[in-house]
């Protein structure tokens, strides 16, 4: 464990030093903070640095055994719908605690002043990653072609983007990419290598593309809601 | 520091509120069909501990590093130097992605999936480099306040061409490559310090303009790897098909 936890730790400081270097220049050199402030950006610095190599061990440690876990279970059950219904809400609980969503939904809510109910953002971003997993998965079993899914569902989002009102359109979009974060991919990842494992006669990468496939889910349930509001 | 402890309070509470419908689900499940080992369990909670743990630990950092600093930034440049955004975000970008380490993960996928063909640092430097003009053309969105609808269509509309003429074992990669550049620094500190610039620049929506940049940022990698996926279909062919 305390390999794993070296390990992270170099990872955390390489993504975390240049950025904060930047970061650093910038406000030195433009913005002229005094160094109070200066001091106290790198102390949440370091808060952060600490909490990712912590966050990232524990979800290496738990989430994508988890994901494999239950992911080699539920072929056994031998129905299409409680693997749907599993997956739905494992990815439903898993996109609810992504740590980026939170991130999000404070932005909007200090862009916005609050004008959209942020549960009612969070439930409609788990809703739409949980959905979209849930007929992946039943693409492996199927074994459709991933190319048409996305065909599909890129086509409807087209679509789609001409009639949800402004205000709607760049954060739907945000929120798709922002789901596929850290906690979530190891989930999804051992969700499909554990079913395949399971299916045997399915080749290796089909497991790819599911993390794509998750974050159409928020795309099109966020302009949805939009839709609906307008 | 009363105000920093009610800070990591309420953080604390926003975390444990938000993973406790996972860790009483996996429970569930556990109970009733996995029933794995009681080692493996010990295993598994200690993880979701050290996430909880270490999420209220991150968020509460970013709270008052990244995010604040990334507007201040972001509403410097917005409000007097407009001129400077573009090269800013283009670097800024350009750092974000060369440090990702599940950029990395994604250029070994690729190098393995094209029976090496393609050299992963080659990748790594072309996408960071398609990451920073992306992250550069949103500054310029919000400076110039181009509609969202017009990069984003035609950027999907690209995708789903090259959807059919990319070869069939990159298309999955490549939508997921669209997760990997979006990882918790790059969205923080780029989407704080793009809705910084929208709030102070004049004539800007903090909203309509601000947001956006995560999913543009995002499209790079997929746009790219599709390309890839069509010049070995059509020029590395004979390589991969032996």
């Amino acid at each position: 464990m305390m390999r794993d936890v070296n390990e992270t730790f170099r990872e955390v400081i390489q993504a975390i030093f240049p950025l904060t270097l930047a970061v650093v220049l910038l406000l030195l050199v433009f913005v002229g903070i005094g160094l109070d402030d200066l001091i106290s950006f790198l102390m949440a610095t370091v808060l952060t640095v600490i909490g990712m190599t912590f966050f990232l061990t524990g979800v290496k440690m738990s989430m994508l055994p988890i994901g494999e876990a239950i992911g080699a279970d539920l072929p056994k059950h031998n129905s299409l719908a409680f693997i749907a219904v599993v997956a739905f809400l494992l990815s439903f609980f898993v996109a609810i605690a992504e740590p980026n969503v939170n991130v999000l939904i404070n932005m909007i809510d200090s862009a916005l002043q609050g004008s959209i109910n942020n549960n009612l953002l969070i439930i409609s971003i788990a809703f739409g990653v949980g959905l979209l997993m849930a007929i992946s998965i039943l693409r492996i079993v199927f074994g459709t072609p991933i190319k048409y899914l996305f065909a599909a569902s890129y086509s409807i989002i087209l679509l789609l983007s001409f009639f949800v009102p402004t205000d709607y359109l760049a954060i739907a979009f945000d929120s798709g990419s922002v789901t596929t974060g850290a906690m979530i991919v190891p989930v999804i990842m051992g969700l499909g290598v554990g079913m395949a494992s399971v299916l045997q006669d399915r080749s290796e990468l089909d497991g790819f593309g599911l993390i794509g496939l998750a974050s159409i889910g928020p795309i099109l349930s966020l302009m949805l809601l939009g839709v609906l509001s307008s | 520091m009363s105000l920093e402890s009610t800070g990591i309070l309420l953080v604390s509470f926003e975390v444990i509120q938000s993973i406790a419908p996972l860790i009483v689900f996996f429970t569930l499940f556990q109970i009733l069909f996995l029933k794995l080992p009681l080692s493996q369990l010990i295993r598994l909670y200690t993880g979701l501990a050290f996430t909880a743990f270490g999420m209220i630990l991150f968020l509460h950092g970013v709270n008052n590093g990244f995010l604040p600093a990334g507007t201040q930034i972001g509403e410097f440049f917005g409000e007097s130097k407009k001129g400077f955004l573009i090269p800013v975000g283009f670097v800024l970008g350009l750092l974000a992605t060369l440090a990702e380490p599940s950029v990395r993960v994604l250029c070994y996928q690729v190098e393995e999936s094209s029976n090496g063909y393609i050299r992963s640092n080659l990748m790594l430097y072309t996408l960071s480099f398609a990451v920073a003009i992306l992250a550069a053309i949103s500054m310029a969105k919000i400076i110039y306040r181009i509609p969202f609808l017009y990069i984003i269509v035609p950027g999907y509309l690209f995708v789903l061409i090259l959807l059919w003429l990319c070869d069939k074992d990159f298309v999955g990669i490549a939508f997921d490559a669209g997760g990997a550049v979006t990882g918790p620094m790059a969205v923080s500190f780029l989407m704080s310090m793009a809705v910084g610039v929208a709030t102070a620049y004049e004539g800007a929506d903090p909203v309509a303009d601000g947001f956006g940049l995560i999913a543009m940022i995002a499209l790079a990698p997929i746009i790219f790897v599709m390309l890839l996926g069509v010049y070995i279909r059509f020029n590395g062919g004979q390589k991969n098909v032996q």
